[in-house]
């Protein structure tokens, strides 16, 4: 039996085998919904109104937006996509997982910074509390 | 053949065939009045179930009382657009997707360049879609506040119980509210403000030709506001699982000019009128012997309990028992006598015990609260 494992005398940074940093760009998207659904409802029931609620959901959504740029940037560099055109990641190996993991991370980046504008429209609506 | 399943199959033989002759139903209750066919009856009768099903599914909820897509209200004409226009680009995708899928696959079978399918997976896959979703989404977010706007003028407060509605008016400049139930009545050329609650367990408030639904939650306020536009009679639901008889739980709502509104609430206003026959002051004397008022409010009257629904107009209502009976004498009589039957685990105890006589006449003075 044999098997491509390739043992590189540096451990390659966690980054590039890690799933959490490639759903990185998923849990800001999803921090940015809870806390704006908690920003607005706390700011309609406790103090201001919806000027208030407005002006945290565009903070939140600046900083989210922020965020997954960094995240997406990160993601690109990592698959290293213009390198070498590689967008077959199929092989048990490093090089592969790591440009795996980048390619998802990047996608992931893409469709969360969608739904956090999507999640941030009823802002530019909302007239009051109600 | 065994025995149990030829029994099985005689069984399903014999009433196959007496419900194509005859119509008869499974159970032999012939005595059951045809009003009730539309309560649900612990024997499942599959075939009728069919013929109702497939009636449904062929005419019911294009038009109607109770349908979103016969709007008689602003807001109910707004998601019916956004429906139609939803519905519409949806068969447009499908037959795009379908027809791309055939034309590659059966049509013209060919290789594509890589940059010709990349191009499609992200213009079609990403970008178009995105762009859909954005539109359809800004529209529908657009509306949701004018669906939400205040109400001017009157207010009406409509509180879930089990399984029936209390509605209360409050008409600009009022502080006292007009107390009824089971029924709620809007003016045209207006937006109501509906101000919703619950009394123990959630229900929703939902008038489909009228408008959205709102959750009633026992402990907090929640509000809708309606703009009618046709006047009519339409009918709401309780949209939200709340026990034995949500099925059961329905109103009649009714839309008026406002003229007609105004009138009407003023008659509501006022005390109930006293019986003017001969049976319908032994009506009302049933009514106080058998303690009706320590549940029931007739305004005018003794009767001042607040339990159930206020019945100082009760026969003014187009429907008995919250949406669920005509307002019939026999559906009365029938209600009065044993209330369980037609709705389970209704809170008013029956009234079996008593003679037909004083049943008769119980409904009459009922019936006479006008």
């Amino acid at each position: 039996m044999t098997r491509i494992e390739d043992k590189p005398d540096d451990p390659p940074p966690y980054r590039h085998r890690s799933i959490w940093h490639m759903i990185a760009a998923p849990v800001v998207w999803s921090l940015h919904f809870a806390g704006v659904y908690a920003w607005t409802a706390l700011s309609c029931a406790r103090f201001g109104g919806p000027d208030e609620a407005r002006l945290g959901i565009a903070l939140a959504t600046a900083a989210a937006l922020a965020l997954i740029v960094v995240i997406g940037w990160r993601a690109w560099k990592q698959w290293d996509f213009l390198d070498d055109y590689d967008d077959v990641h199929d092989a048990p190996t490093t090089e592969h997982r790591r440009e795996f993991l980048g390619h998802a991370g990047w996608l992931l980046s893409i469709i969360s910074a969608i739904g956090v504008l999507f999640v941030a429209a009823p802002a530019f609506y909302i007239g009051s509390c109600l | 053949m065994r025995p149990v399943r030829r029994a099985l199959r005689d069984r399903t033989d014999s009433t196959g065939a007496s419900i194509a002759q005859n119509s008869e139903p499974l159970r032999d209750d012939a005595s059951r009045p045809s009003y009730l066919a539309q309560i649900p009856r612990r024997g499942v009768n599959v075939k009728p179930f069919r013929v109702s099903l497939l009636t449904i599914l062929a005419t019911g909820g294009c038009a109607g009382q109770q349908s979103v897509l016969d709007p008689a209200g602003r807001d109910a004409e707004v998601l019916a657009t956004l429906f139609w226009w939803m519905l519409g680009g949806a068969v447009v995708l499908w037959i795009l997707m379908n027809g791309i899928l055939f034309y590659v696959s059966r049509a013209k079978e060919r290789e594509f360049s890589r940059r010709t399918a990349e191009l499609f997976i992200i213009g079609g896959g990403i970008v178009f879609p995105t762009v859909v979703l954005a539109v359809l989404l800004s529209y529908a977010l657009s509306e949701m506040p004018r669906q939400r706007d205040l109400g001017s003028g009157l207010t009406v407060r409509v509180v879930g119980e089990s399984w029936w509605w209390r509605v209360e008016y409050l008409p600009d400049g009022w502080d006292t509210p007009i107390v009824s139930a089971n029924e709620l009545r809007l003016p045209t050329g207006s937006r109501s403000e509906i101000k919703l609650a619950a009394n123990g367990v959630i229900h929703s408030l939902w008038i489909p030709a009228l408008g959205g639904k709102t959750d009633m939650i026992p402990g907090r306020e929640t509000r809708m506001s309606l703009e009618p536009e046709t006047p009519g009679d339409y009918r709401g639901q309780c949209t939200e699982f709340c026990g034995e008889s949500h099925a059961l739980m329905a109103f009649g709502a009714v839309v008026m000019e406002p003229e007609a509104f105004a009138d009407w609430l003023d008659k509501q206003a006022q005390e109930a009128a006293p019986p003017t026959g001969t049976e319908s002051i032994r009506g009302r004397e049933v009514f106080a012997a058998e303690g009706c008022g320590g549940c029931h409010t007739v305004r005018g009257t003794p009767a001042d309990g607040l339990v159930g629904p206020d019945l100082t107009h009760l026969a003014d209502r187009r429907t008995l028992a919250a949406g669920v009976l005509p307002m019939t004498e026999a559906a009365m009589i029938d209600w009065l006598r044993d209330p369980e039957a037609i709705k389970p685990g209704v809170h008013m105890p029956a009234y079996g015990h008593l003679d037909d006589a004083d049943l008769s006449a119980l409904a009459t003075y009922l019936l006479g609260l006008t």
